[in-house]
């Protein structure tokens, strides 16, 4: 859903080099400007680094991210903030583009020497910063990125969000096992990056059960009109419709599956979840499209419904998967300091590395060895009565 | 599955068809190419819902109520954007206002609505029928019927009335219809009218029928309506008419027993193959025949 690398390799190039000038710049007036050799436990507050965009195309997923850890940080110095320490924000917009994340990851680490980065929520900006980062040996704690080669960057270099690679293969156990589902169809939009990337995980998933794929279909978004697609459709026999794409189409088929008299479920990603898909869909989406996800407000899990509740206080709205997980990964690289009884990002690294079965607000998070997160379980949500609601909670093998 | 797949094509290229029409008698006689038309259907679908949604109207209603609206904007949009540059500018001018005017319409409608696609409320019940192992809702057969109502209307007006004998004239010779006492400038905003009419009862049946209005739904709606008018030969009515059904009939045929992937590239590539062979259209042939 996150991948935002559109931008071309000559941008990135060119505002690293940007970047750089800005880094040398900064060197003339400090003298120890390598952040190794600047020892962290001297600084009376500790800092952490906002990555998001406030304003621009992906706005949506940093507002709410912001929130989130702001809630966390004023949480932890109304207790003892880290170690006794009290905890520093600072919140750039960086617009959602790869020059000014560049910049502001930069400045972070020079300006500002924070110990950790919180962000991006989009792979193709984490994996910028997350180059600066790992190069100036500061901690990046990505709250969204879910495209591939993040974590590879180097051993500073942390996510906490459901990956759909980890995720697929329960879902996919949950359908033939749990609902007896073995001719499956599968609609992929061919215009929307985040289908075309999931649809090859949930083919692949399909491959290791004994399953068929009877049909394969594909659209675009935007388009309204799917009546040639669900016509053959409905020749197919299919069990059950998995659908990679968005809310929008998801409800516009199923629309038309009700029109035609197709009574089929339809399973997807968390790209189906949003407040449109009930109201375009209404009776044609009532418990019969499925999602998964790591975090939903409307799951009320006890840890979850507390956070829930302060947010709706503080905020006056629901928290999102974001401001979840921007709450969660500043709570995790509290507890990873505390333990490690440092806020040197090369000492608390390894600590953080550990982490086990960590009972966020966004689900439970522990780190594989190659520093991969594994949210288990993760929840199986279906529309009823209008309303958003768990169906099943299916637990996510760590091997 | 042939003949469910060909019902879902005349559905989809009735539409079309629609649209087309208002496309081919525009050029018919002021050869311009009105790309704001996409942007009336739009506005027909918005109105058709508001009217729907906030007044509770049955769905002939929404649709009469569409039209007018539409007629009026349709109207308004020529006395403003177009009819100030006839005579005064080259074709192209009233050509790039046209696209300036299809884009303030479209997100002169963001503001208004949003992005979101909205929803009609169910003014048509979601009833199917069986008949000798086809299946069809009642939809189906709302939009195909009042297509059909609505474009043989438009064959009697042009064909039979004084009205349609002075936009044949006006077709022919803009300038000699004039001399011969044609109020020309009442004539092409009468054009404008029925075309933007004709185009929001599309955008309303489309609404309902796929249960979705957005302001960017007349985009490519538009963009395939143009192109059903020179499949058929901009400026012949008929071949609006025969244009929209053939196009939506590709594209589904095309999803059907081709790929669903090449959906808009089998409906274009046949388009571009019809031009090739026939420059001026399936029935564009006859200068005469225009509107």
């Amino acid at each position: 859903m996150l991948n935002f690398r559109k931008k071309s390799k000559l941008g990135i190039v060119l505002c690293l080099l940007m970047a750089l000038t800005l880094l040398v710049g900064c060197s003339g007036s400090n003298e120890t400007s390598d952040k190794a050799e600047a020892p962290a436990e001297k600084q009376e507050v500790i800092k952490l680094g906002f990555l998001g965009a406030k304003t621009g195309d992906v706005a949506n997923y940093g507002i709410p991210g912001e929130k989130g850890m702001k809630m966390a940080i004023d949480e932890l110095n109304a207790g003892d903030g880290i170690m006794g320490k009290k905890v520093e924000g600072v919140y750039e917009d960086n617009k959602g583009d790869t020059g000014e994340i560049a910049n502001i990851a930069t400045k972070y680490i020079t300006r500002d020497k924070v110990v950790a980065m919180v962000g991006d929520p989009c792979t193709g900006l984490t994996k910028v910063a997350a180059e600066i980062a790992q190069e100036n040996k500061t901690v990046i704690f990505s709250a969204g990125a879910t495209g591939t080669g993040v974590v590879e960057i180097g051993d500073y270099v942390f996510r906490n969000t459901l990956l759909d690679q980890f995720a697929v293969p329960s879902v996919v156990d949950w359908m033939v096992n749990s609902m007896g589902w073995k001719n499956i169809a599968v609609i992929t939009s061919l215009n929307n990056g985040y289908s075309t990337a999931l649809t090859p995980v949930f083919k692949e998933a399909l491959k290791t059960q004994n399953t068929k794929i009877v049909i394969e279909e594909s659209i675009n978004d935007g388009e309204s009109d799917f009546s040639a697609q669900i016509t053959k459709l409905k020749k197919a026999n299919a069990d059950v419709l998995v659908f990679t794409g968005y809310y929008r189409e998801a409800a516009l088929i199923m629309n038309e599956a009700q029109k035609q008299g197709l009574a089929i479920s339809l399973i997807g990603g968390d790209g189906l979840y949003g407040q449109d898909l009930i109201k375009l869909g209404k009776t044609a989406v009532e418990e019969k499209v499925i999602y998964y996800c790591g975090f939903s407000s409307d799951q009320a899990s006890a840890e979850t419904s507390k956070f829930i509740n302060k947010y709706e206080e503080i905020y006056k709205e629901k928290p999102d998967m974001f401001s979840a997980q921007y709450y969660d990964a500043v709570m995790i690289l509290a507890k990873a300091m505390t333990d490690a009884k440092s806020t040197d990002p090369s000492i608390f690294k390894a600590e953080l590395a550990k982490l086990k079965d960590y009972p966020g607000v966004s689900g439970n998070t522990t780190f594989r060895a190659d520093r991969e997160p594994v949210k288990s379980p993760i929840c199986l949500i279906t529309v009823k009565d209008g309303n958003f609601v768990v169906l099943e909670k299916i637990p996510v093998n760590i091997k | 599955m042939f003949w469910e797949q060909l019902l879902n094509g005349l559905t989809l290229g009735s539409t079309y068809a629609l649209i087309a029409l208002g496309y081919t008698m525009v050029y018919g006689i002021v050869q311009l190419i009105n790309f704001a038309h996409g942007e009336i259907y739009m506005f027909g679908a918005f109105a058709g819902l508001f009217l729907a949604s906030y007044c509770g109207v049955n769905i002939l209603v929404a649709l009469l109520g569409a039209m007018a609206f539409c007629m009026l904007l349709g109207m308004l949009v020529e006395r403003i954007a177009y009819r100030p540059l006839r005579g005064k500018s080259s074709r192209l001018s009233a050509l790039i206002s046209a696209i300036g005017v299809s884009i303030f319409l479209s997100t002169l409608m963001v503001l208004l609505a949003g992005t979101n696609t909205r929803r009609y409320p169910d003014v048509v019940p979601n009833h199917t029928f069986h008949l000798a192992g086809l299946d069809f809702s009642l939809m189906q057969v709302i939009i195909l019927l009042f297509s059909a109502a609505l474009m043989l209307g438009l064959q009697f007006m042009v064909k039979k009335t004084r009205i349609g004998k002075a936009m044949r004239a006006c077709s022919q010779d803009l300038d000699a219809a004039y001399l011969m006492g044609i109020n020309v400038n009442r004539v092409i905003s009468f054009t404008f009218a029925i075309g933007s009419a004709l185009a929001a009862a599309g955008g309303v049946m489309v609404g309902i029928y796929y249960n979705a209005v957005w302001p960017y739904m007349g985009t490519m709606a538009g963009l395939k309506a143009f192109a059903a008018a020179v499949l058929g030969g901009i400026g012949s009515i008929p071949g609006a008419m025969i244009g929209g059904i053939s196009l939506g009939i590709l594209e589904i045929m095309g999803v059907a027993y081709l790929s669903s992937s090449y959906k808009d590239a089998i409906a274009f590539g046949i388009l571009i193959l019809v031009l090739l062979i026939r420059p001026q259209g399936l029935l564009g042939q006859k200068i005469s025949k225009k509107v």
